[in-house]
């Protein structure tokens, strides 16, 4: 329901990897934040970067959503080399920070990023809004708001044009955990529908809830494989254990 | 460019404006306080209050009469005098406040130009002491000049374009008026473009498919709207003058400060509005370099301050030192101030090559910062 609309323009195709990256690296100055990452993803699936922080799951979200360049590779996302801006209206991102505007009302909010993304329909605004449980306080002053409002609008703000592709920088930071269930329902009802999610997190327990996840850690993916996969593979109870036997594993490798 | 995405930009931008109660006082309620002020006090300056202590280091009545004479002379001038015992004494009054300005005529006034009277002061207040020394100096030349039996013929001042006010206000009044906007403009812009960047919602917009052309143009229009209702307000107050009469217990007043305009007040409007779209580029061009809206205000100094010193707000252009006259052709606000007092005071139209070289320049610079300004709004940078 989310992704069949009109603006979106070409659909997702099955056979095609929604986000593609090959041997991505940036580096600032001496500092190297990701160091040759090359991955396909796959349409309508929930995508786990795990990591801890400063592990690059920023630098690649922000390298996949064209928001910087890549010192070396390429990253494409439904078909396009990035960055490339007209492609950015078939893309959701969920920052870091809530990224709305205090001083403007919930509906203000939705309604100017529905603009910035050229989505002309304002029953999508609406929809938007009534996904994340604000329907009610579209008129609310966003400064008003409580943490985990503030995190729905930004959601809210950042799936208002329907986005085949989505990424989430650490959405359930600060939220309850309450609202996180909510979240993963939210995202589960839009991977159903065909949407590409990608969601970073540092938490664990919530790794389970995706389809698949991505180990980073130092700029690298150090392993990949469903939660249940990684557990088997590294002969280890919980995912922690998992993600620091494969840590060890990629340091004495290096 | 896209008009939808524009649109929303200048939208939102007027929206945040128009719920910030405290960025619209400062918008226009600040620039009236302030002119108002000014106006008050250059207009409302009394003639100083002149304790004259007159003393003489010559003997014998000769130099007792002309003590006496002077003495009369600055009585009839409307100061207060007292003839000191000696020059020492007379120095002691200016020191314990009981004269401001003492004069210790030299034993040999008869010596023609050789004879020196000192006029001694407290120092501490250079601009009192001169308005002070300029008041007794005139009284001593008239009051030596009758004791030498001539009538000194009166000085008339007079100008090429308008006649010379006496509304100290006048020359002003262009000059703040542009400064003011300019600054008001300046801070807000820089603030809210701040917040942008460190609130998250830049990195955000620049994850849309919104240009950064896009961006400054809307800052530009949703900015430069509220700068119209600024100039306007201001312009009116500045020009304008409303007589209030008198209710009940309430003496009659005036409302505005009625400065007189030779040329067209749409015109200045105009002008001033150039200045403006100037300032919003620069505040958005600055914010890049800050961190916190702490520095958007350390900024003052080192870029809004030059600028009032080398814009002929406050000291004639002119006059500056050599050194800083080529520095006086950067400064947009100086063309900005050069153009409403050719308006103001000339009553320039457009027909007048100075007032088009104004405008030209305030237009270029206001479309350069502009691209400048857009540059600083890197998809790299959050």
């Amino acid at each position: 329901m989310m992704n069949s609309d009109s603006t979106s323009a070409a659909a997702p195709d099955a056979r095609q990897p929604a986000i593609r990256a090959v041997g991505l690296v940036k580096r600032f100055g001496a500092v190297t934040a990701l160091d040759g990452v090359t991955f396909d993803l796959a349409p309508g699936r929930i995508y786990g970067l795990l990591g801890p922080n400063g592990s690059g799951k920023t630098t690649l979200i922000r390298l996949l959503t064209g928001m910087t360049r890549a010192t070396a590779g390429s990253a494409t996302v439904l078909g396009v080399r990035m960055p490339d801006r007209a492609n950015l209206a078939r893309i959701g991102y969920m920052t870091q920070g809530d990224g709305v505007y205090p001083s403007l009302t919930v509906a203000e909010n939705a309604q100017f990023f529905a603009a910035a993304y050229g989505v002309e329909d304002a029953a999508q605004v609406a929809d938007a809004l009534r996904l994340v449980g604000l329907a009610d306080r579209s008129k609310m002053i966003v400064g008003t708001l409580s943490g985990g409002q503030r995190r729905r609008l930004s959601l809210a703000c950042a799936l208002v044009h329907r986005p085949p592709v989505l990424f989430l920088d650490e959405p359930t930071v600060g939220v309850d955990p309450q609202l996180r269930v909510q979240f993963w329902g939210h995202f589960r009802t839009l991977a159903d529908a065909g949407t590409t999610i990608v969601v970073s997190s540092h938490v664990m327990d919530e790794a389970d809830r995706c389809d698949e996840l991505l180990f980073v850690r130092a700029g690298r993916v150090i392993a990949r494989g469903t939660g249940s996969g990684l557990r088997a593979e590294a002969g280890t109870g919980d995912l922690e254990s998992a993600f620091l036997r494969f840590a060890g594993e990629s340091e004495a490798a290096a | 460019m896209s008009a939808r995405r524009l649109r929303a930009i200048v939208l939102r931008v007027i929206a945040e404006i128009r719920r910030d109660r405290p960025s619209l006082a400062l918008l226009f309620i600040a620039p009236i306080v302030v002119t108002g002020l000014l106006t008050f006090i250059l207009r409302d300056t009394t003639s100083p209050d002149v304790r004259v202590a007159i003393a003489t280091e010559g003997t014998g009545p000769a130099a007792g009469q002309v003590v006496t004479r002077l003495a009369s002379a600055l009585t009839g001038a409307g100061m207060t005098v007292t003839v000191a015992a000696s020059p020492d004494a007379s120095r002691n009054a200016v020191r314990d406040g009981a004269a401001t300005v003492a004069i210790v005529l030299p034993a040999n006034l008869a010596a023609g130009r050789d004879a020196q009277i000192a006029l001694v002061t407290k120092g501490l207040d250079p601009a009192g002491d001169g308005a002070q020394i300029q008041a007794v100096s005139s009284a001593i030349v008239g009051s030596l000049a009758s004791s030498l039996g001539a009538v000194l013929p009166a000085v008339v001042h007079q100008t090429v374009y308008g006649t010379p006010s006496a509304d100290p206000m006048a020359p002003f009044a262009p000059a703040i008026v542009a400064f003011f906007l300019y600054f008001f403009v300046y801070l807000l812009t820089g603030v809210s473009f701040l917040r942008e960047r460190t609130g998250g919602t830049l990195e955000r917009l620049m994850a849309t498919p919104v240009t950064r052309g896009e961006i400054v143009t809307g800052y530009t229009l949703g900015f430069g709207f509220f700068a119209m209702f600024q100039v306007a307000i201001l312009l009116v107050w500045a020009l304008g003058t409303v007589r209030v009469p008198a209710i009940g217990p309430l003496p009659e007043f005036s409302l505005g400060l009625g400065i007189a305009v030779a040329g067209s007040p749409l015109l200045a409007f105009a002008a001033v509005l150039l200045l403006a779209l100037g300032a919003v580029s620069l505040g958005i061009f600055l914010s890049t370099f800050a961190r916190t809206e702490l520095q958007v205000i350390q900024f003052i100094p080192v870029v809004l301050v030059p600028q009032f010193l080398l814009s002929g707000v406050l000291f004639s252009v002119d006059s500056l030192p050599a050194v800083l006259q080529p520095l006086v052709h950067v400064m947009p606000l100086a063309y900005a101030v050069d153009a409403l007092r050719e308006i103001f005071i000339r009553g320039a139209d457009l027909s007048v090559t100075s007032l088009q070289v104004d405008l030209a320049v305030l237009a270029v610079v206001a479309v350069l910062f502009a691209a400048v300004a857009s540059r600083t709004i890197r998809r790299d940078v959050v």
